[in-house]
């Protein structure tokens, strides 16, 4: 087993276990949180492939992960901001489209 | 410009009818009386002035058209005429309807005034009808006049509508004379489709050009037709019980309306009859048959409207008799003397009987010829009429050209002559019955009756021409264009002598007490040789079984059209109908039934329903809840993974 085989199954595992978390949980915020992992997974993916080739794309598009990343969790927390007002921070209580 | 003046005739009694039938107003017991008569006597008023102009000569024969219609060669031209028998039959019909209707004014005044504008009504109904049936120049207006007449005699038989006898009689004569009128009708359209034309006078020829089988189908037709409007056998079981009506609907109904009505169509179409001798013989032999059967069961009659009943059937078989000898001239003068006497017994009888008490049995007319003796006389006349009394009555001249035109026509007439002889004969012992009972004293005294003017009127009259009517024959006969038959004076006396046999057998009938008793025990022929139980029996019965069989309680309708108002009284309904209904059911069952259910129906609903479960269950998915859709992504993703997978496997 190589090195990049061992990244790509971390790489792997972080992404199952952070849909897990979201698939799981109720919380909006733990959800966020599972998102975040998910987002890990594949940018380690990238990482690992980059370094095992010499190429400069995995870690360029681990910057862009990291941009949509940020931009996730500015717009997730404010949702969840709005909605732990609303209903408690569950979303299996957000159903319905409209508010 | 005259010949309008015809149309105009029917009209009066129309008029009265619709006033007093369709007036919505409530009329008082005098105008109801003076609208009637007035609607009943106009005809005359109109009707005398052109029939005096025509029988002296100042106008000829005349039609006036009413209403035409043509149809690619067929043309429907309804009119009215003014010919020999029109004149003579209207004539008759307008004066005797006039006095039976100023008669009736005052037999019915004890009548509620609903039941009295009916009874109006539907007499002035009656006169229109015969009127426009006998002033007719085409088959349509003859015909309808001739409904009309069996219409409103159902009405008027009927008329005690709490009766349940009045209302069967009344059912019993529109059934019987519809039977015949049918054949009429089917005689008049086969005519039609030979002529082309619904006019008389284009008809009669077309009828003669014909083919001599449909000759003879036609003639037939039209014998039928009139044997039953005339109640002549085999049709004769109407007229007996239709004794239910009222007193003046009977005077009508049996002197120059109705019964009648056989007989003016038979001269009518006279030349048709004479074209066939066998159809001439059979109405000749159903004459004289039934003139001799009508007399036999007026003997044995103890009620003497009933009495009278079959004597009119009696009389107009001699009718036949001389229309069958083809002398419709003869028939004619007997059917003007006939409705001169026969209304005037009938009325008489009427007040004599209510004079003993109310009740029409002979026995109870006894002294009646003392309470009311006036109205005893003009009976007395219209009796010796009926019975042809030698010289002084119109019925004798009358009663002898027609056995003297049967004995002109050879030997087979000569048989005829014989046995109508012997009917007139019988004609003698049961026409003075009425008269030789009410002549006995009196069981106990009864005060001198008070007869009414009004009803009195009409019987001097009626009278009078039952006994100067006698010369009317001859020129009645001349004006058909026949001639008198002059037997020989060997048969006129034999021919009075039957009149006088007659009047000692009434004698003998009346006063000697076996033979008087021997009358009493005579039921069958008091019941008509009890034809009616006979038709009962052999036709209304199995009728009736049929229709229950087809509609009725074995329920094999009763789902479908068992559960009206018919089905309430036992099922009887229309076979001809239910047979047509249970046919279609029958139909519908075979025919549809391999296609109930549907099975491409089936199936399409099926997928139909499985699409809405589907659609049911797919809904389930779309729970609005953000771990389901995430765990869908990742599904989805790992689906496109493996597939990514697999493809690259090479």
């Amino acid at each position: 087993m190589t090195a990049l085989n061992i990244l790509l199954v971390l790489s792997a595992g972080l992404f199952l276990a952070g849909l897990f978390g979201v698939a799981a949980r109720r919380t909006l915020l733990m959800q966020l949180i599972s998102l975040e992992v998910m987002l890990a997974g594949p940018a380690l993916g990238f990482i690992a492939a980059g370094a095992h080739h010499g190429s400069i794309e995995g870690s360029a598009m681990f910057i862009l992960v990291l941009g949509l990343a940020a931009a996730e969790v500015a717009l997730g927390l404010a949702i969840y901001l709005h909605m732990r007002r609303a209903t408690g921070g569950d979303s299996d209580a957000a159903t319905r489209l409209r508010g | 410009m005259l010949a309008y003046l015809l149309l105009l005739v029917p009209l009066p009694p129309l008029g009265g009818f619709l006033l007093l039938a369709l007036d919505p107003y409530r009329l008082d017991r005098r105008p109801v009386l003076a609208l009637s008569l007035a609607a009943g006597i106009a005809p005359l008023v109109l009707f005398l002035p052109l029939a005096i102009a025509y029988f002296t000569g100042a106008v000829g024969d005349m039609i006036a058209p009413a209403f035409t219609l043509n149809f690619g060669q067929y043309e429907v031209a309804l009119a009215m005429q003014l010919d020999p028998l029109s004149a003579i039959g209207a004539s008759t019909v307008t004066v005797v309807a006039s006095c039976v209707m100023i008669y009736a004014a005052d037999y019915m005044s004890g009548a509620r005034v609903a039941d009295l504008r009916r009874f109006f009504a539907l007499m002035n109904l009656f006169q229109a009808g015969m009127l426009s049936m006998v002033l007719a120049a085409d088959s349509i207006v003859f015909f309808l006049g001739w409904e009309l007449m069996g219409l409103c005699s159902f009405f008027l038989i009927s008329y005690n509508m709490t009766s349940p006898r009045a209302f069967a009689a009344g059912q019993k004569a529109f059934v019987m004379t519809r039977i015949a009128d049918a054949a009429l009708l089917a005689g008049l359209l086969l005519l039609f489709l030979e002529a082309t034309s619904v006019r008389m006078d284009e008809l009669i020829p077309a009828g003669l050009a014909a083919e001599e089988s449909r000759a003879a189908i036609i003639a037939v037709l039209l014998l039928v037709g009139a044997l039953g409007k005339s109640a002549q056998l085999p049709f004769q079981t109407w007229l007996p019980t239709a004794m239910a009506g009222p007193t003046p609907v009977s005077a009508l109904l049996h002197s120059a309306t109705m019964v009648a009505a056989g007989a003016v169509l038979l001269a009518r179409f006279a030349p048709l009859i004479e074209a066939t001798p066998g159809v001439a013989a059979a109405t000749a032999i159903a004459g004289v048959a039934t003139a001799l059967f009508g007399a036999l069961c007026a003997i044995a009659q103890t009620d003497v409207k009933r009495l009278l009943a079959y004597s009119s059937i009696s009389q107009i078989g001699y009718m036949l008799l001389a229309v069958g000898m083809g002398a419709p001239g003869v028939a004619m003068a007997h059917f003007v003397i006939h409705a001169f006497f026969k209304s005037l017994l009938f009325m008489a009888a009427g007040v004599l009987s209510h004079a003993g008490g109310g009740s029409t049995a002979i026995e109870k007319l006894r002294g009646t010829a003392y309470v009311a003796p006036i109205s005893f006389a003009t009976y007395t006349v219209g009796a010796a009429a009926l019975a042809g009394f030698p010289i002084l009555s119109a019925g004798w001249w009358s009663k002898e050209a027609i056995l003297g035109a049967a004995v002109e026509a050879g030997p087979f007439g000569q048989f005829l002559w014989l046995v109508a002889l012997g009917g007139a004969a019988l004609t003698g012992v049961y026409a003075y019955r009425p008269v030789l009972c009410a002549l006995r004293k009196p069981l106990h005294d009864a005060p001198k009756g008070h007869e009414s003017w009004l009803a009195v009127a009409p019987l001097i009259f009626l009278a009078i021409m039952s006994v100067l009517g006698g010369y009317l024959v001859e020129p009645i006969i001349h004006e058909m264009g026949g001639h008198a038959p002059h037997a020989g004076l060997g048969i006129e006396v034999m021919g009075a002598l039957a009149a006088i046999t007659g009047l000692i057998g009434s004698v003998a009938v009346t006063f000697i007490p076996s033979w008087n008793a021997r009358i009493k025990r005579a039921r069958r022929l008091r019941a008509g040789m009890q034809m009616d139980a006979i038709y009962y029996a052999f036709l209304v019965r199995p009728y009736r079984r049929i229709v229950r069989l087809l509609s009725g309680r074995d329920g094999r309708l009763g789902k479908h059209i068992g559960e009206g108002p018919e089905a309430q009284e036992g099922g009887m309904g229309d076979p001809v109908g239910t047979a047509t209904v249970v046919f279609g059911l029958w139909l519908a069952r075979v025919v549809t039934a391999p296609f109930m259910p549907d099975r491409f129906d089936t199936v399409i609903m099926r997928g139909a329903r499985e699409a809405q479960r589907a659609g049911l269950w797919t809904r389930r998915l779309q729970s609005g809840r953000l771990r389901d859709y995430a765990l869908g992504f990742a599904l989805g993703l790992g689906v496109l993974v493996i597939l990514g997978w697999g493809m690259t496997w090479g």
